[in-house]
């Protein structure tokens, strides 16, 4: 792919009219107020029918979903036959991206840009509640906490938080995970912080994932998710955390206190083998990893066409900015990374497409370079403004602000930078 | 029913535009080109009719260059049935109402709604036009449209200098729409999928027999004069003579 298609002109114009009409002149309540994001995140899905195609889609996942747990029941005999790992890789490939679905990541990849040209909160919100939410209950859940949980996350109509790390444990986390579920007769007692949750403040359904307390080591525990939901005795949800951007996207602590829920909100309703369920939390990286370049390339092009505007009109020694050399240099690098960023989301695009997926380090590689690339683009943004950039009401100020957190969530940069590695020197 | 509704293509009023070299018309190139917003009014009060009565069909022509398609697709987009577009160059206003009259001739819809006016020139005539070709009645500048239990007329409220007019025309009639007639729809992401399996026919200007040897010969066009600055005054009486004597609005 080398330019989007007439459809997905289309489509980018309805959001980007959007956005202009219902975000922009809303954008300094969302960011510097206490309003939190979800009417218009609502508003968006349900003015573009995003909601009606999740739930077209779920229908025929679940459908799907259905006949094989029925085919797994009539063909063991022996009920320890059926095993949750191999339950889960089966979905995993009916999940997995079939040919020709480049369009439809296309269309989700759209809206991304578009928001991140203003909001990449919003973004987050959306993509923590509607893609890493639903997609982890999606992904290890039982037909029937499909049913409960995750369609009305892909809807918007609940909102959802991922809670894995916590305040001792981020880049290392599942290493450090203090987070406990012991049994208690046909259910589990649940304790443990969670810190950085995105939609954590106000979340309906939040995946908790901790290890199983055998009273075996740590470090050798099992890894499992439960569903809470947000009125639980035991569970607390603070404010939102101060922090120094993407004030769109409340991120708060959750606390968990002898919360005790039945085996129906254990993801998978069966304890899993060894580690298995580290295995689906990495796919759920892979997918936070990709989303993260399509917002690069939205902030990206935002700062472009702020800094060429300012840099034809703002008038210094008698010319307009641009006619410096050193200005051009900024403009020039600008396009370059805008141009890597574009090219890295069209690649992913046609990936998917053929029906391949990214590799882990495919996927690290991606986020690593358009984070990085989206940073050094907003502080030139930035600089390129002079005291203008540094103020609030020129827009750079905020992006810069954002943008720096892509460096951060998802794994920061360095953890990137030792997977990548380490893919490369593995036999 | 049927309803068919008009699509110009025209460059997005948030564009800057700019005489071209020759002075008789715009420079083209990097301009961003959309429905005419008042079409587009016309498009979801076509789809507003069609929701109420079920049974309708809504088709969107555009009459224009090859490039008009991309209007089309956003019209199929919105939820139109079916598309047609008429290629052709130089076509001033009587030129168009013509084409759309044999469009109408061929199709037979029971109203046919245009935006009240085109925002490129402005010009306020091709639905009269077509309207009084047809021998059709007509409702000009409508801000609210209901269409009679049996389907034998439509009722509906223009705007007049200070007040408010309602009339009742019997179908087939050709309908204008004002600004408040509705707020359009964003074509959805469902919509945008199924508009490109949707039929558009395209179809020569040339082809319909109609003359369109243009009327109107635009001699040249000009920029309006850029705006001086402001200027602060010290006093009232100074603004009030500013006023009298040199602006002269007074
Ligand atoms: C706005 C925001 C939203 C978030 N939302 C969520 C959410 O919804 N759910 C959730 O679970 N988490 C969320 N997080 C948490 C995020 O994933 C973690 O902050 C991140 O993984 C880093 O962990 P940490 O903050 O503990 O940093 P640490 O792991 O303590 O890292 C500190 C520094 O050490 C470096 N470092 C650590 N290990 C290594 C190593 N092996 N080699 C080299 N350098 C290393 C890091 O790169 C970093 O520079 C969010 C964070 C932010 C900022």
């Amino acid at each position: 792919m080398i330019e989007w298609s007439e459809q997905h002109i289309l489509m980018r114009d309805a959001v980007r009219r959007f956005v202009e009409a219902e975000i922009v002149p809303n954008l300094e309540e969302i960011e510097h107020g206490d309003t939190p994001p979800y009417e218009i995140m609502r508003k968006m899905v349900r003015t573009f029918g995003i909601d009606e195609i999740a739930r077209a889609r779920f229908a025929k996942q679940i459908a799907k979903a259905k006949e094989q747990e029925a085919a797994q029941a009539a063909q063991d005999g022996d009920p320890q036959g059926a095993e949750a790992e191999s339950g889960t890789s089966k979905r995993e490939d009916s999940d997995a991206p079939s040919e020709g679905a480049g369009d439809a990541a296309a269309m989700q990849i759209i809206p991304v840009i578009e928001l991140s040209h203003y909001c990449p909160g919003i973004v987050t919100a959306m993509g923590v509640s509607a893609g890493l939410t639903a997609g982890a209950i999606n992904a290890k859940g039982t037909v029937a906490q499909r049913e409960r949980w995750a369609l009305d996350l892909l809807t918007l109509d609940k909102i959802g938080a991922w809670a894995i790390t916590e305040p001792g444990s981020g880049s290392d986390a599942f290493g450090g995970m203090k987070a406990t579920a012991r049994r208690d007769g046909d259910g589990y007692v649940l304790n443990g912080s969670k810190t950085f949750i995105t939609n954590g403040p106000y979340a309906d359904t939040i995946v908790f994932i901790c290890k199983l307390d055998e009273g075996n080591a740590p470090r050798e525990r099992k890894v499992v998710s439960f569903v809470l939901e947000s009125g639980m005795a035991g569970l607390t949800q603070t404010k939102p955390m101060r922090k120094m951007g993407l004030h769109s996207s409340p991120t708060g602590e959750l606390f968990i206190e002898d919360l005790r829920v039945g085996k129906d909100h254990l993801l998978g309703e069966r304890e899993p083998k060894d580690g298995a369920s580290r295995g689906g939390a990495k796919d759920t990286f892979s997918t936070e990893r990709s989303g993260v370049a399509a917002m690069a390339l939205g902030i990206v092009q935002q700062c472009m066409k702020l800094c060429v505007e300012y840099a034809k009109t703002r008038v210094q020694f008698g010319r307009p900015i641009g006619e410096f050399q050193l200005i051009q240099l900024k403009l020039a690098k600008m396009e370059v990374a805008r141009m890597n960023i574009q090219n890295l989301v069209f690649r992913h695009i046609e990936m998917i497409d053929k029906g391949r997926k990214p590799s882990f380090a495919e996927a690290s590689a991606m986020k690593l370079y358009s984070a990085q690339a989206a940073m050094e683009v907003c502080l030139e943004a930035v600089q390129l403004f002079g005291g203008n950039g540094y103020m609030a009401e020129f827009q750079v100020e905020q992006l810069c602000r954002d943008a720096k957190v892509l460096q951060i969530y998802g794994g920061t940069d360095e953890i990137q930078i030792s997977q990548i590695a380490r893919s490369l020197l593995a036999d | 029913m049927k309803i068919l509704v008009t699509a110009k293509r025209v460059p997005d009023p948030e564009s800057t535009i700019k005489v071209n070299s020759s002075g008789d018309g715009i420079e083209e190139a990097g301009i961003k080109w959309v429905v005419n917003p008042f079409d587009e009014i016309a498009i979801e009060e076509a789809l507003r009719v069609k929701e109420a009565q079920g049974d309708a069909e809504v088709v969107v022509v555009s009459i224009g260059p090859s490039e008009a398609q991309e209007q089309l697709r956003t019209g199929l987009a919105m939820g139109a049935d079916r598309a047609i577009l008429v290629t052709g160059e130089n076509l001033d206003t009587s030129a168009v109402a013509k084409i759309l009259v044999k469009i109408v001739e061929k199709e037979s819809p029971d109203i046919v709604i245009t935006g009240k006016q085109a925002i490129d020139d402005d010009s306020n005539e091709v639905g009269q036009m077509t309207a009084q070709l047809l021998g059709w009645p007509q409702a000009t500048f409508i801000s609210e449209l209901k269409i009679a239990d049996d389907k034998s007329s439509a009722e509906c409220t223009r705007e007049v200098d200070g007040g408010m007019e309602t009339i009742s025309v019997p179908l087939p009639a050709l309908i204008t729409a004002d600004l408040r007639l509705n707020e359009p729809r964003y074509a959805s992401l469902p919509g945008i999928m199924k508009a490109r399996k949707k039929p558009l026919e395209q179809i020569e200007a040339a082809s319909l027999g109609v003359d369109t040897t243009p009327k109107i010969v635009i001699k040249s066009m000009a920029p309006p004069p850029a705006r001086e600055a402001g200027r602060i005054v010290e006093s009232v009486d100074e603004l009030v003579t500013a006023l009298q004597s040199e602006a002269k609005v007074l």
